[in-house]
């Protein structure tokens, strides 16, 4: 497993797109930095850029160059190799370089304007975000013979992830507001990986709002620190469950 | 012994006397003697006698201080009520009380037992005392000109709201002084009801069960240069006129209903150069004419202001509304309101002429705010990209959000500068 990860990194690395994805996200953060005269109000910014690409340019990279790398991966397949080495090699190696990837264009302005636990906070939500799409990329690519098919399906699902399902839980409270549906809020809202990650932010960054609302579950869930835990177990989660898809799926590809 | 006590009180009184009539004669209490016992100090001086108290503690059982008189506590004295009732009973005009340790009041629900309590007496000085775990703390009631300054009111944290009453209590005062103290693990920090014509300076109210400061039908009172922190529900004032607030900190009062302050019932209120930080809602207006808001700091709140459809003639003025969750949100269409150069920090407009102020509105309630005054539990959808494009559409778009509602003359910068908070 640990060759495969290493080669794939190595080719990762020669890709232009990691680290053009890297000097994006250094100029927006030191852009949105240098703009604002308040660190915190670039970070809040920042926050919303970050949730709505990292998920993107995760899921949509991580099925082209799955694609890609599927003549290298037909190659080994046919190696003396379990295939859960080989896909594990491979995720991990995407995992990695897109985790630098944040962790450099993100993580360096953030933590350089703004040293405070908001910050580390919406940079932990960005790099589980990252581990999630990669792991639903997989399983996209995966699951998918066509190319074109699996990028359109990874646009959708990030659509629904980004907008959709909100729009929905949105609506469900509007018209359900006559019954006592707060107590299944938040879990609904952790159905949706991106929106975990913004809870997270949320905690840190609007506590203070997130404390007037007097639903015991909110109370219990945002009071204290049990409710990043918690955010952060269900985001383990979502790495988990995609990542156990493609590996079922994997071993059972017919090439 | 008794009576060697008593012949040496009556030398003692002797030695006051003989000093003149003009002169008021001192007293020396102490723990080794020859007077031990406070309240055969009290009982032997005469008015306008001052009592100086030597370190050491007294169970003394409820004192009461009948007659003018100075007690000044020398290297803080204990005196200890023994959970008889009051400690210090103060119910002769012009009594000084300075520099002791008081604590040992009885809990009571039926009379309002204090650490010290001033009862129908005018112009009371209580300086420089700590009062420790008591039920009320200090108490004055029907006195005038009370001074009540630099003591540190320490309130038990562990004892249940039930059991707590409030730090600093004032009922039917006026012209008083509450300065420099200190006040926390009470229920109400410091309450007022029917309290007029006084001033509450630099005070700090922290970590009460209820209300930091708390006040009622408390007329033409001004408060400047105190410190609510993490109080349990803020700052609440309500049926008063004429009340002028001026460079208080209203700090993390949180909880859902909680207020940096909460307005009721007040007619022309001054609210003036405040800082309300990570408060869930920092300013609720519910009720209130003519309030004047200028240059306060509104930052990192849930609900920067709260104004009621009730609320009329309300201004506000070079406020600087900075990271707050919701910059407003109402119940219905308070449109005799007026908001005139502030600086909100989701201003996205341009100000082509340089004149320091946007050239288009803002229009700072934003369609999520109302949304989420239906439906509290939609607080979880906040910063996400469908509320912000909600906004962002309302904004172009106004349709939902009450007409006059904007501020015409939007800050480009803050009036202050930024402040690093």
């Amino acid at each position: 497993m640990w060759k495969v990860y290493k080669y794939t990194l190595i080719d990762l690395a020669r890709n232009k797109f990691v680290g053009g994805w890297m000097l994006l996200l250094l100029g927006i953060s030191f852009g949105l930095f240098q703009l604002e005269d308040q660190p915190v109000k670039a970070m809040l910014s920042l926050s919303q850029v970050l949730l709505a690409l990292v998920p993107l340019v995760a899921s949509v990279f991580s099925i082209v160059y799955l694609y890609d790398a599927m003549e290298f991966t037909e190659l080994l397949a046919v190696q003396p190799l379990r295939r859960s080495k080989i896909l594990g090699g491979q995720m991990l190696a995407l995992g990695t370089a897109l985790v630098i990837g944040v962790l450099a264009g993100a993580g360096i302005p953030l933590l350089a304007f703004l040293p405070d636990g908001a910050s580390l906070t919406l940079l932990l939500s960005a790099l589980m975000l990252t581990l999630v799409f990669v792991a639903i990329g997989a399983l996209i690519a995966i699951r998918n013979r066509e190319k074109a098919r699996g990028v359109g399906l990874g646009l959708v699902v990030w659509f629904l992830f980004v907008l959709v399902y909100d729009a929905v839980l949105l609506w469900v409270m509007f018209a359900f507001s006559d019954y006592p549906i707060e107590p299944w809020i938040v879990p609904l809202a952790a159905l949706d990986p991106i929106d975990l990650g913004r809870i997270m932010v949320l905690l840190k960054v609007d506590l203070s709002a997130m404390m007037g609302y007097s639903g015991a579950v909110y109370e219990k869930f945002f009071g204290n620190a049990t409710g990043i835990l918690v955010a952060l177990a269900a985001l383990f989660a979502w790495v988990a469950a995609p990542s156990a898809w493609a590996f079922k799926a994997f071993r059972r590809k017919d090439f | 012994m008794r009576i060697t006590t008593l012949a040496r009180v009556a030398a003692l009184a002797l030695a006051a006397s003989v000093s003149g009539p003009s002169v008021a004669g001192t007293w020396t209490v102490s723990p080794d003697g020859p007077l031990k016992q406070l309240r055969i100090a009290i009982g032997s001086a005469q008015p306008g006698d001052t009592i100086r108290v030597l370190a050491g503690t007294y169970p003394e059982g409820t004192l009461t201080v009948d007659k003018p008189l100075t007690l000044i506590g020398v290297g803080g004295p204990v005196i200890d009520g023994q959970q008889k009732g009051d400690v210090l009973l103060i119910t002769a005009p012009r009594v000084t009380v300075r520099g002791f340790t008081i604590r040992g009041t009885l809990v009571s629900n039926v009379n309002d037992n204090a650490g010290i309590k001033v009862k129908e007496a005018d112009d009371a000085r209580i300086q420089d005392n700590v009062v420790e775990h008591c039920f009320f703390a200090i108490h004055a009631a029907n006195s005038r000109r009370t001074v009540i300054t630099g003591n540190r009111v320490l309130g038990d944290p562990s004892a249940p709201e039930t059991r707590q009453a409030n730090g600093i209590h004032l009922w039917r005062c006026s012209g008083a002084e509450i300065t420099d103290n200190v006040v926390q693990h009470h229920r109400d920090g410091i309450y007022f009801e029917f309290v007029t014509d006084s001033h509450i300076r630099r005070n700090k109210s922290l970590h009460n069960s209820r209300y930091g400061l708390h006040f009622m039908f408390s007329h033409r009172d001004t408060y400047s240069g105190n410190l609510f922190q993490n109080n349990g529900a803020g700052v609440a004032v309500m049926y008063s006129k004429e009340v002028d607030m001026r460079h208080n900190r209203f700090l993390r009062n949180r909880g859902a209903s909680a207020y940096g302050v909460l307005l009721k019932e007040i007619n022309d209120v001054t609210i003036d150069s405040n800082i309300f930080i990570d408060n869930t809602t920092a300013m609720m207006v519910d009720g209130c004419n003519r309030a004047e808001v200028k240059g306060n700091t509104f930052q990192g709140n849930g609900w920067a202001l709260r104004l009621f459809a009730n609320a009329m003639y309300c201004h506000f003025e070079a406020n600087t509304f900075v990271g707050n969750t919701f910059d407003m949100s109402t119940n219905g269409n308070p449109v005799y309101n007026t908001f005139k150069g502030n600086y909100w920090d989701r201003y996205k407009g341009y100000d082509l002429d340089r004149n320091g102020t946007g050239d288009v509105p803002f229009r700072p309630l934003s369609l999520f705010a109302m949304v989420n005054e239906r439906m509290p539990y939609a607080v979880v959808l906040s910063r996400s990209l469908l509320t912000g494009l909600m906004d962002q559409a309302e904004r172009l778009i106004p349709s939902m959000t009450p007409e006059g509602l904007e501020d015409a003359e939007p800050l480009m910068k803050p009036p202050h500068g930024t402040r690093d908070l």
